[in-house]
């Protein structure tokens, strides 16, 4: 059941009327694969004869110089075809196969050092994959250990460095000015700041400071990384898992030194991703390897090897808030420091797009950010759903949450007064629009009843409320491109290069275009991505994809709207504004001419099959961070706005936390299609929930510890709220597509600092350290009594 | 090499294995199956669930020897209008989908078990298996859903 908040509408909001598709639940379209497990995946896809299979080898110490790589038992054993260690790639590609989006800092595999326990060191290839795993246990490395750089504080004392020096890569220009930087583990800093906070935190009447910690986490998307890579006449080509395959294909092209026509990135829909399947993963070695050897080489990543891929980053954020004497906040400062692992990733993009909204969604008088991307001697980290912004929401909602108690204020009613109102500016600078938090908070406290009575518990359990915003920024600047092909019969075929992850952009692409054409969108096919066909586009994550790709699509499907009335206005000899097309094909509006599509392509072409073609682009643009301040008028395309409330009850015995009810909304700006978006907002309420009472990355000596499944806890059926209300909100944004914006994050943001006001509520406890496991729960209601 | 006979969906598949052939391996690598997948390895999250004599089995955790001539069924061995399969369409109960075969045949024992469960008897014993998209919600109206049609 959906409660569906209407706000006041926006003056600037010219919402379309929808008929063909938009704001329809209609089902995915490929349901009954999905059901019946006929749908393929990547590695679904069987391996042809002649396939090598790689068995990886990988670094047992954290930090250490490479001495030597003993290959000779693993190259003698029956099936094993070659041996390929880092030092042998860089003979071929040199300096080329470091990759990287942020640095060129990620070797495909190690050379001359190691910098994580779990990095890959040597890779076997052998006719069938039991043997290859069981040959890359045979070799043996020989390593000289280095102080290692376990955690933040390790990293800030500055004595061990995990890079000798910064080596940005040329897709961010934004990082040219760090080449060369040496002896630092800091790669990356975003400074906020505005007004005079030292000022106004003296000043101030009432003051609250946190230090709160989100651990490293794992996305155990269900599907396995695979990939397949392959030489065909000199053009490089791969099956793989990526949520990125534009990205994928310049990085390959770069590493290999070919054009980009020369290298193909195919895929197939995706078994859950999250951030897990993008950028340089498994495919800068699969396409090492291949080109370097000549084979198909296919690579698939056991559970344990996907943890050691990425992870999302742990961070620890230091914060205060301050209040005059009238409630009104007038300074924020936040200390926030994300532990990027190894290799940074998009780490330096997600410190500086998690920094810019750190002070959270509020009128606040003065900010002071600074935001830093830290190198450990760990697994990297990268993108994970929300893109660092749980981290920081965590701190900002705890500061909020804890300055209204001080002040005797309602949490709910407070955060209410504060909030970021249509047209408001931002801390960062924006302006805000489409970024309903006030209906978001409304619509959840509603659904949860938060002014009704809390149970009074009965000296066991304990009951409690607590209530969260989210704030996130798209992604931007970005570019989308859509290529539309219709077909003679009526139907049509879309190229994008979005992946389809279970998100169902599939079919909600298929409904922006029927809805454009007045075309039913069950006959519009979405090609799945593949470099060699469908058009590039920047990636498939930060909840970018509705507004902009379907933005692209709204535009080419328009144009072919156009094409076709100007075929019919140039059969009929008339001007084309006084025609229009709608279900039954292109009619003439003041008289009885009318043609249906089919009969108008054939009429066009006189082929039976013929196609006709638009394709158009949609780029959105940011202007850059001011240097002194990293305030922007135009920090972002559109923002995300959400909020969640949740009842608990905690066991005071155990320390077990059991949820009554958990409501969770996202300002979605108009919901193509209802039903995924109510998933998206359920389904991150659920790994949020996950975030925030038991998963977490448990490491020792930069050893990853519980990298399996049987170790590492993920929310099941029994950890689903009693009620779980998705609320979503509509407050249409004036560029997107009927309005529409992104939601797969949205939900993700506020639902551990709600759980942790809960607590605070029933218990009076403030924890700031995540999860919130029964152990730390029980530890802290110990310390209080 | 051993041969032996796996009777999947009613077709009996004569194939090769040696001793130490997962039935998950088997399954893939020699039949064809695809709804059944690996996800862990170590049988902690129900994707790579199928029946065996009716009874619900990890195939990533078990030799294929032991499953010579026993009747097998993979997800994608249910008919479209299979109560279950058409409940999980109409209820949207997926989202990647990925481990969605899983809930479906464990569902489908359930249902054998047990016609008219309570919402705690689902929740009981979907509970081995992980939808990470955690669409569990849309699930357990799936299941109820089947409950209410299923004919027995």
């Amino acid at each position: 059941m959906t409660d569906t908040v209407v706000p006041t509408p926006l003056p600037e909001a010219r919402p379309a009327e929808p008929r063909h598709g938009v704001g329809d639940r209609r089902t995915r379209f490929d349901a009954l694969g999905r059901v019946r497990g006929t749908l393929r995946y990547t590695g679904d896809e069987g391996a042809v004869p002649g396939t090598a299979f790689a068995g990886v080898h990988r670094s047992t110490a954290p930090h250490a110089r490479i001495l030597s790589i003993d290959t000779t038992a693993a190259s003698g054993m029956d099936g094993v075809v070659g041996v390929v260690t880092g030092a042998d790639l860089a003979a071929v590609l040199g300096d080329r196969m470091v990759t990287g989006p942020a640095f060129a800092d990620q070797p495909c595999l190690a050379v001359d050092k190691v910098r994580f326990v779990g990095e890959a060191v040597a890779v076997v290839l052998a006719t069938d994959l039991a043997t290859a795993r069981a040959a890359a246990d045979e070799i043996a490395v020989e390593y000289a250990e280095l102080p290692p750089v376990y955690d933040i504080d390790d990293a800030l004392r500055g004595e061990a460095f995990v890079h000798d020096e910064l080596r940005p890569s040329s897709v961010f220009a934004d990082l040219a000015h760090l080449r060369g930087v040496r002896d630092t583990n800091v790669c990356y800093e975003y400074r906020q700041v505005l007004g005079d906070t030292a000022a106004e935190h003296a000043a101030a009447t009432t003051t609250v400071s946190a230090t709160t910690w989100t651990p490293p986490t794992q996305h155990v998307s269900i599907e396995l990384p695979s990939t397949t890579a392959w030489v065909d006449s000199g053009r490089l080509e791969m099956l793989t898992t990526t949520q990125t395959p534009s990205y994928v294909r310049q990085t390959v092209a770069t590493m290999l030194d070919l054009p980009l026509s020369r290298v193909r990135i195919t895929t197939r829909p995706l078994g859950g991703s999250f951030g897990t399947k993008m950028y340089d993963r498994l495919e800068p070695l699969a396409a090492a390897l291949a080109w370097t050897t000549g084979r198909r080489v296919r690579i698939d990543a056991t559970r344990e090897e996907a943890f050691l891929l990425t992870t999302r980053h742990g961070a620890q954020v230091i914060g205060t808030i301050s209040a005059d004497s009238g409630g009104e906040l007038v300074a924020v400062s936040s200390d926030v420091r994300y532990d990027t692992g190894a290799f940074a990733d998009v780490g330096p993009r997600i410190t500086a797009k998690s920094g810019l909204v750190a002070p959270g969604p509020y009128r606040i008088r003065s900010v002071d950010v600074r935001s830093r991307c830290l190198y450990t001697n760990k697994v990297s980290a990268g993108p994970f759903r929300g893109f660092g912004v749980p981290q920081v929401t965590f701190s900002h909602e705890t500061l909020i949450d804890e300055l209204a108690r001080a002040l005797g204020e309602d949490p709910y009613r407070f955060r209410r007064r504060h909030l970021l109102r249509e047209g408001d500016v931002a801390t960062v600078g924006t302006r805000m629009h489409s970024a309903d938090f006030v209906s978001c908070l409304d619509g959840v406290t509603a659904a949860i009843g938060w002014d009704e009575e809390t149970p009074p518990g009965d000296g066991r359990w304990v009951h409690g409320k607590g209530v969260a915003v989210g704030f996130k920024a798209v992604l931007t600047p970005t570019v989308a491109n859509a290529t539309l092909n219709l077909n003679q019969d009526g139907s049509a075929t879309l190229l994008i290069s979005t992946v389809d992850m279970g998100q169902g952009s599939d079919t909600i692409m298929a409904q922006i275009a029927g809805e454009v054409l007045s075309l039913d969108s069950r006959r519009i096919h979405v090609v799945r991505a593949d470099t060699d066909a469908t058009p590039y586009d920047t990636i498939t994550a930060g909840s970018r994809s509705t507004y902009h790709t379907g933005n692209a699509v709204r535009l080419v499907a328009e144009a072919m709207r156009d094409k076709l009335i100007g075929f019919a206005a140039e059969l009929w000899d008339v001007p084309a504004g006084v025609l229009v097309l709608d279900a039954d094909g292109v009619a003439h509006a003041d008289d009885d001419r009318r043609i249906s599509l089919p009969e108008l392509v054939h009429a066009r072409f006189g082929a039976a099959g013929a196609t006709v073609t638009t394709a158009e682009n949609f780029t959105s643009r940011w202007v850059p961070y001011d240097h002194d301040t990293g305030r922007t008028e135009k920090a972002t395309e559109h923002w995300f706005a959400g909020a969640a409330a949740v009842r608990i009850a905690v066991d005071t015995w155990t320390g077990r936390i059991r949820t009554p009810h958990l409501a969770v909304a996202g300002d979605v700006g108009r919901a193509i299609n209802p039903t995924l978006v109510e998933q998206q907002l359920t389904g991150a309420a659920l790994m949020g929930l996950g975030h925030a009472l038991f998963d977490e990355l448990v490491h020792d000596h930069g050893q990853l510890t519980n990298a399996t499944l049987l170790d590492y806890q993920l929310p099941s059926f029994a950890d689903v709220p009693e009620r779980l209300t998705p609320i979503i909100v509509e407050s249409a944004h004036r560029d997107g597509p009927f309005g529409a914006k992104g939601v797969g994050e949205t939900g993700i943001l506020p639902i551990a600092p709600a759980y942790s006001a809960a607590v605070r509520d029933a218990c009076g406890v403030r924890i700031t350290t995540l999860p919130l496991t029964p152990e730390r729960v029980v530890e802290h209601l110990e310390d209080r009594s | 090499m051993t041969e032996v006979v796996l009777h999947v969906n009613g077709h009996p598949n004569r194939v090769a294995v040696d001793d130490t052939t997962l039935l998950l391996d088997a399954l893939r690598r020699r039949v064809g199956v695809t709804s059944a997948r690996e996800g862990c390895g170590v049988g902690a999250c129900g994707a790579c669930t199928v029946l065996a004599g009716g009874r619900s089995v990890s195939a990533c955790l078990v030799r294929a020897t032991r499953y010579d001539g026993v009747e097998l069924t993979t997800a994608d061995g249910l008919a479209e209008d299979d109560p279950v399969v058409s409940a999980f369409v109409e209820c949207d109960a997926m989202q990647c989908g990925y481990c969605i075969p899983g809930f479906v045949l464990m569902s489908t024992e359930l249902l054998r078990e047990n016609p008219d469960p309570t919402d705690e008897e689902i929740i009981e014993h979907l509970a081995g298996n992980i939808c990470r998209c955690a669409t569990y919600p849309d699930i357990l109206r799936a299941v109820r859903l089947a409950a209410r049609r299923h004919p027995g």
